[in-house]
């Protein structure tokens, strides 16, 4: 075996070298739209490439999308690895932020316990709003790309519906609640602490990153765990991977279901809590307006696994971020924009693209090597 | 005379270093029938796969009629006349037999295709080389022997003269396989050549003309068959004696493990499968159940074991009810269950060897620690197991799917041996797979019977439950039509008379043996 197959074969590096190539590939792609699309191709570029990092604010607007991609990421992959086609995040998100808003704005607790409790109730409401369309599959046979599906609109609307009628300061002109008291907002991610005065305050005045930030990473951590060392890890994967399988080995396969659609629905609904109490510090109309299913395409890029996921969401938060950016400070439409940013989510969702280089990269090793490698594999036979 | 095809030093190295073909030479006669056997993973697929053009050699050359080929996809192969019909079918299950037929080539006028005409073609096809289907049938509608015939006349619509059929008995009822013979005999005698990949040397007598075996990727000859024996062929596939016939010791039977009462089964659609089936099963004995396949020995095991609810009656296991209780509750009784289908049923093909293992354990000490799986314990009972029961992998990491069927079957068997159950239902337990694994499985069951187990045997060759059972009951639609309490004591065709239903014993006579 040469080093670069051994490389090769330690699965992390696959993966990362796979998502890098494809993004490689698709930044080639865009590059190539823009200078048919823009009169200054190089600045717009520039822009979209290195947008997200040139200022303070919107370093911040990345990592604070990021944070609920990662987090979306992690429920679509949780429900995927299972083969649980749940859609229904954009409504757990939904109920995540009324719930957990509702409680910053309206609860009379001191700091310390308004926050835990709204956001374990975030938590609680999306774990509820998942296990809803899990029991419909499991005891109903209810399609669940539908039952999700609807449950977003219901989610939608019973948000609208407490957001305009009940939280909405009275005689307000527009569809949103005052901000949130101080108590119901989560702190920012560094601690006013002497030696890094500066640096907070910096980070407190320009960017929203909370202490969502080290919840995200618990959650990465929780959801990894879950998913490959506990009991339930193993019958969610085990379901996912032949269901009648399973159901043969003695796993209760309508009890996983259920449970898969739920613990989904945590890790969405904590999303919502991160946009409410993180991101807009108050209940505003289309508080998810873009998100509902781009956790499907993190969990894709990562393949359904929790450690990849941080990867991809930073990658395709980044991307966000940057087409931002570069329609704000270019003359390349917005449309032009979004079609570039889909073509390389396109190559990068595209299953095939590190095979292919493999296939070519033994292809050439196996012209060269030739007789040499014969005799040295014919004790591998099995 | 040249040879119709001449695969000549047929060197193939998969990217991991497997070679699976080691400078195989292989010839075929223009309007032969000939077997290609080996074990599985012997490398008789590849070689095939390279002839069809599905694979490229890595050294090697090919002759069609002493022309020298270069096949660089199957299109290149099915134009030279080459067709293939896969272990697994490749056939489109809401399309209609003629549509599946004509795929890719259809007869069309001004652009459409001409339904009519495809049904026409089909028929004809059907009718000229005796390969029975209902050319409107919907794929999904029919079984497994007609689905195989649809691939035959798929490649002999593209005009195949040679057929290289890749194990087509492993999925096929004894009478399903004779009619495919038949079928063979008629496509040699109209000038078509078969080649026959399989393992089941009975079938290599009854069919090939020449055999040709295959070991560990090379080749290791080729004879005429009239002067192989079963014996013979058997030493060359594996490469030591094997010992075709079971050896085992006398029954010494024990208390009674399961009792079953007056047990029924309907399905969804109201057809009765099961009709008050009795019998008791004991520790140290196997019991063999008899049937041509359909008469309702899927319907029993599944009900025994928890995956369909019975219609009445009941099985008790020491006084405990196991039927209509999950699965789980049924292994947690001490049943074990080596289910007829494999991919199916017994595996995930794409999760790990190791967790394969587990499947029935991974919630009790010592593999779950508090809160998480042992996965150190995990991989160290892995390790244990993949060495007792002989599963040729490097490692319990890999998927399954990375295996040969025997060795999968292998890992069935291991786990569900080492549960130590009190009962072992054994449900076609060595079916599609090759020689060695047989007998290794076939030992383990005798060797678990005499240990004190008690085994209940379901198998579709008949030979394997009459050479195995220390007592039989044969099943007739979904009824016991007879008990024979001495398996030794009774022949292949008087049993036979009982699984066609030709005769039957009453109930007084059963009664003192179930």
């Amino acid at each position: 075996m040469s080093t670069i197959r051994k490389i090769l074969a330690i699965r992390a590096v696959r993966e990362f070298l796979r998502i890098f190539l494809a993004v490689f590939a698709a930044l080639v792609l865009g590059f190539l739209i823009t200078l048919a699309v823009s009169k200054q191709p190089i600045e717009a570029y520039k822009a979209f490439l290195l947008g997200p990092v040139s200022r303070f604010n919107r370093f911040g607007d990345w990592i604070e999308e990021s944070i609920t991609l990662i987090l979306l990421g992690l429920a679509v992959s949780l429900a995927f690895r299972a083969k649980q086609f749940s859609l229904g995040q954009d409504g757990q998100m939904l109920m995540g932020a009324l719930v957990s808003g509702s409680i910053a704005l309206f609860v009379p607790l001191p700091f310390l316990l308004r926050v835990p409790l709204a956001l374990l109730a975030a938590m609680l409401v999306g774990f509820i709003w998942g296990y809803i369309p899990g029991y419909l599959k499991a005891h109903l046979d209810a399609n669940e790309i539908v039952s999700t599906l609807m449950l977003n609109t219901i989610a939608l609307k019973i948000y609208d519906y407490f957001l305009i009628f009940w939280i909405k300061p009275p005689g307000a002109g527009y569809n949103a609640s005052d901000f949130f008291p101080v108590e119901g907002k989560l702190p920012t991610f560094l601690p006013a602490l002497p030696f890094i005065a500066d640096l907070q305050k910096r980070f407190a005045d320009h960017t929203n990153i909370t202490i969502m930030l080290y919840l995200m990473i618990i959650a990465i951590v929780v959801a990894f765990f879950l998913m490959f060392r506990t009991p339930f890890g193993y019958e969610l994967r085990t379901v996912g991977a032949n269901i009648k399988f399973a159901r043969y080995g003695g796993i209760d396969t309508k009890k996983t279901i259920i449970l898969v659609f739920a613990v989904s629905g945590i890790f969405a609904g904590l999303a919502g809590a991160h946009l409410a109490m993180g991101i807009h510090t108050k209940l505003i109309a289309n508080i998810t307006v873009g998100l509902g299913f781009e956790g499907i395409v993190v969990a894709i890029m990562a393949r359904n696994n929790p450690l990849f996921v941080p990867i991809a969401g930073l990658a395709y938060g980044y991307l966000r971020a940057g087409a931002d950016v570069m329609e704000r400070a270019s003359d390349v439409s917005r449309e032009m924009v979004l079609v570039i940013q889909a073509i390389i989510i396109l190559l990068v969702t595209a299953e095939r693209i590190l095979p292919m280089v493999q296939q070519v990269i033994t292809a050439r090793r196996q012209a060269a090597a030739g007789a040499a490698e014969m005799t040295e594999g014919e004790n591998n036979v099995v | 005379m040249t040879a119709l095809i001449e695969m000549r030093d047929i060197v193939k190295v998969y990217p991991n270093g497997v070679v699976a073909n080691d400078r195989v030479n292989f010839s075929i006669e223009r309007g032969e029938i000939h077997a290609l056997v080996g074990e599985n993973g012997a490398g008789k697929t590849t070689l095939m796969k390279i002839l069809y053009g599905m694979e490229q050699p890595t050294s090697g050359q090919i002759f069609l009629d002493g022309k020298a080929q270069h096949f660089r996809s199957s299109h290149d192969a099915i134009a030279a006349g080459i067709g293939m019909v896969h272990q697994n079918f490749m056939l489109v299950p809401s399309f209609t037999v003629a549509e599946n037929v004509v795929l890719g080539q259809e007869p069309t006028r001004r652009g459409f295709i001409e339904a009519k005409r495809a049904t026409e073609i089909t028929e004809q096809l059907a009718q000229q080389y005796g390969l029975r289907v209902e050319a409107d049938a919907i794929v999904d509608s029919i079984n497994v022997g007609m689905r195989q015939r649809v691939e035959i006349l798929k490649t002999l619509y593209r005009g195949a003269q040679i057929l290289i059929l890749d194990e087509p008995t492993a999925v096929l009822t004894p009478q399903e396989t004779q009619e495919l013979f038949n079928a063979v005999h008629a496509l040699v005698q109209q000038g078509k050549t078969v080649i026959f990949i399989t393992h089941k040397l009975r079938e290599v007598k009854e069919i090939s003309d020449r055999v040709s075996v295959m070991r560990g990727g090379k080749m290791m000859g080729t004879l005429p068959t009239v002067e192989a024996t079963r014996e013979g062929l058997a030493r060359m596939m594996v490469g030591r004696d094997v010992f075709l016939t079971v050896n085992k010791p006398p029954c010494k039977r024990g208390k009674r493990v399961m009792e079953v009462r007056d047990l029924s089964y309907i399905t969804e659609t109201g057809r009765t499968m099961l009709h008050k089936v009795s019998f008791n099963i004991y520790a140290g004995e196997i019991l063999g159940i008899a049937g041509v396949e359909g008469n309702g020995q899927t319907e029993l095991v599944e009900v025994l074991t928890g995956l369909r609810s019975a219609a009445s009656g009941e099985a008790r296991i020491g006084g405990k009810v196991v039927t209509n209780r999950t699965p789980r509750e049924v292994r947690m009784a001490s049943v074990a269950h080596i289910p007829e289908d494999r991919l199916t049923n017994g595996l995930a093909l794409t999760a790990s060897i190791d967790e394969n293992l587990i499947v029935d354990r991974y919630f009790l000490p010592p593999y779950r620690k508090g809160l998480v799986i042992d996965y150190k314990q995990v991989e160290s009972m892995g390790r244990e197991l993949i060495k007792k029961f002989d599963i040729r992998t490097p490692t319990g990491k890999l998927p399954v799917n990375s295996l040969s069927g025997g060795n999968m079957q292998k890992v069935i068997v291991a786990r569900e041996f080492s549960s130590s159950p009190e009962l072992l239902i054994a449900a076609q337990p060595t079916r599609g797979i090759d020689v060695g694994a047989t007998e290794f499985i076939r030992d383990q069951l005798v060797q678990k019977r005499t240990e004190g187990t008690a085994i209940l045997l379901v198998s579709a060759d008949l030979a394997e439950v009459m050479s195995l059972s220390d007592r039989i009951i044969v099943l007739y639609e979904g009824e016991i039509t007879g008990v024979f309490p001495d398996a030794s004591k009774v022949s292949e065709e008087e049993i036979g008379l009982y699984m066609l239903g030709l005769r039957r014993q009453t109930r007084e006579e059963m009664e003192a043996y179930l």
